[in-house]
């Protein structure tokens, strides 16, 4: 089951630079949980399209900021 | 942990406690008749119960634990492992329906076809539960 995903992300370390800002509060930004935001940080989990956006707009940055390919 | 994962795990407690005792209790009055003995309704009902008081029990201490996230809204990574879990379960359902009907035309039991329908059903059940765990765990993709 457990895989590794193809690309990466700076979900973290701009969470970090904002703030801090917490997994809750990025989350109740972005409309999921807090364990899904650990997940994506961990690469547990890749999440859609529009979350990716929601969070690279948080951020006031463009998605590829966020996530890069590494595959 | 999510309160979904919680539930999930309340939920594979419940059933297997709840296939254990019905699993035993047929075992049981089988051995006595000294053939399958026929699906009863108290026994189903207990099953029933069980289920439903490890249920209510269960939740309401995930919920009592961290109040704060008893009202958790379901995301699209929730719904991602609860969309898998079912997807596999809904096969195990299917297997077991299908030699369910398989056995009845070869043996004209109906007891026999109760009792794979039914554990089918609870492996079903049991099977989407431990995939929630498993997806919550190691990452769905």
């Amino acid at each position: 089951m457990s895989k590794s995903l193809p690309f990466a992300n700076r979900v973290r370390e701009l969470r970090e630079l904002h703030g801090p800002m917490t997994q809750t509060d990025l989350g109740k930004a972005v409309g999921v949980t807090r364990q899904t935001i650990a997940a994506i940080e961990v690469g547990k989990y890749s999440p859609s399209l529009e979350s990716a956006f929601r969070i690279a707009r948080v951020f006031g940055v463009g998605i590829e900021d966020v996530f890069f390919w590494t595959g | 942990m999510t309160v979904h994962e919680k539930s999930a795990w309340i939920m594979t407690f419940a059933l297997l406690v709840g296939g254990i005792f019905y699993g035993l209790t047929v075992a049981a009055m089988s051995s006595g008749l000294g053939m399958i003995a026929p699906p009863v309704l108290p026994t189903v009902l207990i099953y029933t119960i069980i289920l439903i008081i490890i249920a209510i029990v269960g939740h309401i201490l995930a919920a009592t634990s961290s109040p704060a996230d008893a009202n958790e809204v379901v995301d699209e990574r929730q719904r991602r492992i609860a969309d898998k879990a079912g997807h596999l379960s809904a096969y195990v359902l299917g297997i077991g329906v299908l030699s369910a009907l398989g056995l009845y035309l070869l043996t004209y039991n109906g007891n026999l076809m109760f009792y794979v329908l039914f554990a089918s059903w609870m492996l079903s059940q049991l099977l989407e539960y431990v995939m929630q765990i498993v997806l919550h765990r190691q990452g769905v993709y």
